[in-house]
């Protein structure tokens, strides 16, 4: 288990290291000068060439690469153009936010996890419920209502549904506020009632696709020849269906939970941009058209980080849902 | 005077986003838009001008919070580099300058004293001495007194090239260079003032040019202007949280969630000509789109019924506005100083009747229809922008709302003529390019099109060597005197290989005498010259062809009072603001 568990991370680091090397190669590749957004007006030849100075973007690039994952690790200097001593984990000053970088995702990486680890429970909880159920009375009206709402749902779009939403209950009704992020400690029931309309259309349009892959799963599950086996040995059905049918079907769902969670997190830029909420998404998208480079570095970082955590995650879990596998 | 970049390119972005989506609208010419109203503006000459309180707005109440919308964080907070349309009107609330403009809200602009008690005294007539009598009773957020020494300090720490984005004016005028920062080094004399600053004694301020800068009183309105004490100077990160001079100060700021304003104490209105401060809160509310703003301050749920959509209202609400008078009333809509005209490179077109044919020829209604008709855009005749002070509206070549391609044809008296029209690749632009070519060709030109590269269209258009005829440009001038517009705009001694403001390359020594001449007047009496010089440009030169306005709507929750669009940046202004009880 332990080795199993340093391999992978290790894994893990050097994915992340690679990730870092070709983010930092592309930030050298975008076709933007990162400082003449930082010197919109009268900019000549010297004073541009006095801020690269400055920021050090006239160092080779290997120690430039070598500066900024120091800054990751111990912290560095960033100088006074860019807010002093910058402290670990140092993610570079963002010109465009006129801050630390780090203090940007301080403050926009909760609001983010808030928005989907919440969403994420609802669409697991609701996708195979439905699908588990659908299975199990396979031919009934339940099941062929759930096929069709989970089809109609499957294919609409997240900016559809949410703006339907959003009409519908506060533009309308008016029973929720604006959707906004109030933090849980800070009030409990403004923190569900800001982000519920998120949750519900993020769950919405996830849960189809996992009632139809866990409907699936679990017809398949059941035909095989271990329920059968148990049935005829006299296992209660619900032990059989709970027990060891679910918990082989759920391995692949498992799977692609882990892989949709973690891309949600690094990538909620359209519920972000429906709802205005401002998160990590639509940071990473304003960073990209502006053009501030520092963030976009930082996004994907986060982003991969996210991806390989939510994965070795995923493969722990194996161990626990399916006996087969043994981690070693 | 520089050309400022990054409101040129700014507005027209701007322009691209809210008009792009508009042509589709066919605009209803029929209605009352306000957009003609008649503007007058001077300086103030009388002292009592500059005193507070500012007279009550009728029906305002004192309470309550007030909410602004808008999408993305403002770029920055921090006075000394504040030049969003957004960060120049918001930091009224938490800042003073050394002047400010009192504005009616119907048009009329006086340029008053702010933290200074007049808008400044030209001492020897020449514009090169100028002295500032700072007011009493003027206080921090901590109650420290406000004195010259403080403006003196952030006017100098305006030098420091850490602290990008803000305008540059007066860093240039007092070192007289646009090196300003290599010619006074701000890290390594913190303790000392720039070159031609001095503060004689705790209430006087005084800038002495080896140029006459009659332009003064208005650059000194800019907020780099407010003052900071060196003890609160927290370098790039005052963007974070700025100390305040003005009526309110920042309790919370959160970059691109939210940032509250609270009252502050140690501002007294008796010493304030223009802001009322009724509001006990100003909340920025940040994240929503254009589109989601206007909606939630339509439907008015909660504290949006006190919100204003700053972000302007989408094309795809406007019809529901306008059928609606209730919703209607709730619309502020008023033409802004970004003005577009049509450059002509008068290095091709060096023939001046050819030139006057375009002016005939061209039709306004056709190209301001397509962006959003008055809700969009209002046809122009001047090369100045109405807002500016002494304007004088005139039409030198009178063809009607649709041209007059007769008169162009008899302007051009037979003689074939080729044109090249530049155009960038937006939606709007080759709308216009496509009314531009229709109506030259209706007057007898042959016009080819030739693309602009838009990842460059205004580094392309002042090229001095660039292979276009006429283009669409487009101008918004910092502070609405002339001296702002058609120097930067037409005077050719200047002219480089590149980055000319100068895009019709003009270069007429009487046209650029008389910008010497009236340069040299004193700023009050400027004004009526700017605009017959207009006239004279216009008619003797013709190097462009005025086309129109940028007209903004912005709708605002049926709690929201006292709102009204700015005159000098064509943004809405909060210092009446007030929620309605």
């Amino acid at each position: 288990m332990v080795r199993f568990l340093l391999k992978r991370l290790l894994l893990a680091v050097s994915v992340l290291l690679a990730v870092s090397i070709v983010s930092f190669l592309m930030f050298f590749a975008l076709p933007r000068d990162p400082v003449t957004g930082m010197c919109p007006k009268n900019c000549n030849a010297e004073r541009l060439e006095r801020v690269r100075t400055e920021l050090g973007l006239n160092d080779p690039k290997p120690t430039q690469y070598v500066n900024y994952m120091k800054g990751i690790f111990v912290g560095r200097d960033l100088g006074s153009a860019q807010g002093g001593k910058c402290e670990a984990p140092c993610l570079g000053y963002s010109y465009v936010n006129s801050e630390s970088v780090t203090d940007t995702f301080a403050r926009v990486l909760p609001v983010t996890l808030n928005i989907v680890l919440p969403a994420a429970v609802l669409w697991l909880a609701l996708g195979v419920g439905l699908g588990m159920i659908s299975a199990l009375r396979r031919g009934s009206l339940l099941d062929r209502i759930s096929i069709g709402l989970t089809l109609t749902f499957a294919s609409l779009q997240l900016y559809f549904v949410g703006a339907v939403l959003l009409l519908i209950f506060v533009y309308s009704l008016k029973i929720l506020p604006t959707p906004r992020y109030v933090p849980f400690l800070e009030n409990p029931v403004e923190w569900a009632r800001g982000l519920v309309l998120a949750w519900v259309t993020l769950a919405l349009l996830f849960s189809a696709i996992y009632a139809r892959l866990s409907r699936a799963q679990m017809l398949e599950t059941l035909s095989e020849d271990f329920v059968r086996t148990a049935r005829a040995k006299g296992v209660a059905k619900r032990k059989v269906y709970g027990r060891h049918a679910l918990r082989a079907a759920i391995t692949p769902i498992v799977t692609i939970a882990g892989i949709d969670v973690g891309a949600a997190l690094g990538g909620t830029v359209i519920t972000e941009t429906t709802f205005g909420i401002q998160g990590l998404g639509r940071t990473a998208v304003e960073a990209v058209r502006q053009g501030d480079l520092p963030t976009i570095m930082a996004t994907v970082l986060v982003s991969a980080l996210f991806v390989v955590v939510a994965n070795i995650i995923v493969d722990l879990l194996y161990a626990f849902i399916d006996p087969r596998v043994r981690l070693g | 005077m520089r050309a400022r970049l990054a409101t040129a390119v700014g507005g027209a972005m701007a322009l691209v986003v809210a008009l792009s989506a508009c042509s589709k609208n066919t605009g209803d010419s029929g209605d009352s838009v306000d957009t003609n109203k008649p503007r007058s503006g001077a300086i103030a000459t009388d002292p009592k001008d500059s005193l507070g309180p500012a007279a009550e707005v009728p029906g305002a109440a004192k309470g309550g919070t007030f909410y602004i919308l808008r999408e993305s964080k403002i770029s920055h907070l921090d006075p000394q580099r504040v030049y969003s349309f957004a960060g120049l009107m918001g930091s009224q609330l938490y800042a003073r300058f050394l002047t400010t403009f009192k504005d009616d809200g119907k048009g009329n602009v006086t340029l008053v004293g702010d933290l200074a008690e007049t808008p400044g005294k030209n001492v020897n007539n020449d514009c090169k001495v100028w002295e500032f009598t700072i007011k009493e009773g003027v206080k921090f957020e901590d109650g420290r007194p406000i004195t010259s020494k403080e403006i003196a300090y952030g006017i100098a720490r305006s030098f420091d090239p850490d602290l990008t984005g803000g305008p540059t004016y007066l860093q240039e005028w007092l070192a007289d260079t646009p090196q300003y920062d290599t010619k006074w080094d701000f890290k390594k004399n913190k303790t000392s003032l720039p070159p031609g600053l001095t503060t004689p004694d705790p209430r006087t301020l005084r800038f002495e040019f080896s140029k006459p800068r009659c332009d003064l009183p208005f650059a000194v309105s800019l907020p780099a202007t407010a003052p900071l004490p060196p003890d609160k100077d927290t370098g790039v990160n005052l963007d974070n949280m700025p100390f305040s001079s003005g009526p309110y100060r920042f309790t919370k700021i959160q970059p691109g969630v939210e940032m509250v304003l609270e009252r502050n104490p140690n501002w007294d209105p008796a010493t304030d000509a223009v802001r009322h401060a009724y509001p006990d809160k100003f909340v920025w509310t940040l994240g929503p789109d254009q589109n989601t703003q206007t909606n939630r301050v339509l439907a008015g749920t909660g504290n949006d019924a006190a919100a204003v959509a700053s972000g302007g209202v989408p094309s795809e609400l406007l019809a529901k506005i306008t059928g609606d008078p209730a919703l209607k009333a709730r619309m502020i809509v008023a033409a802004t100083p970004n003005v577009f005209r049509l450059s002509i490179n008068t290095t091709r077109v060096t023939d001046l009747s050819v030139r006057q044919a375009i002016n005939y020829a061209i039709d306004r209604s056709s190209i301001t229809k397509n962006l959003g008709g008055p809700y969009g855009a209002m046809p122009l005749t001047t090369l100045l922008p109405p807002t500016t002070l002494g304007y004088k509206k005139f039409d030198a070549y009178p063809a009607g709302e649709s041209g007059d391609p007769a008169k162009a044809k008899e302007a051009l008296g037979g003689k074939p003529v080729n044109l090249v029209l530049g155009t960038g690749d937006e939606t709007w632009q080759q709308e216009t390019a496509t009314q531009v070519k229709n109506a030259l060709e209706k007057a007898g030109f042959t016009v080819t099109v030739k693309p602009i590269p838009a990842d460059g269209y205004l580094d392309f258009v002042k090229k001095k060597d660039n292979p276009w005829d006429i283009w669409v440009d487009s101008w918004a001038a910092d502070w609405p005197s002339g001296a702002s517009v058609l120097p930067v705009l037409f005077d050719g001694r200047g002219l480089k290989a590149e980055g000319n403001s100068n895009t019709s390359q003009l270069n007429s020594e009487a046209i650029n005498a008389e910008f010497d001449r009236v340069l040299a007047l004193d700023p009050a009496k400027q004004a009526d010259e700017w605009s017959k010089l207009d006239e004279k440009l216009m008619k003797e030169s013709a190097p462009a062809v005025p086309l129109y306005n940028e007209v903004v709507s912005v709708a605002h929750g049926e709690k929201a009072g006292g709102l009204f669009i700015g005159s000098i940046f064509g943004w809405p202004s909060f210092v009446n603001a007030y929620v309605k009880q």
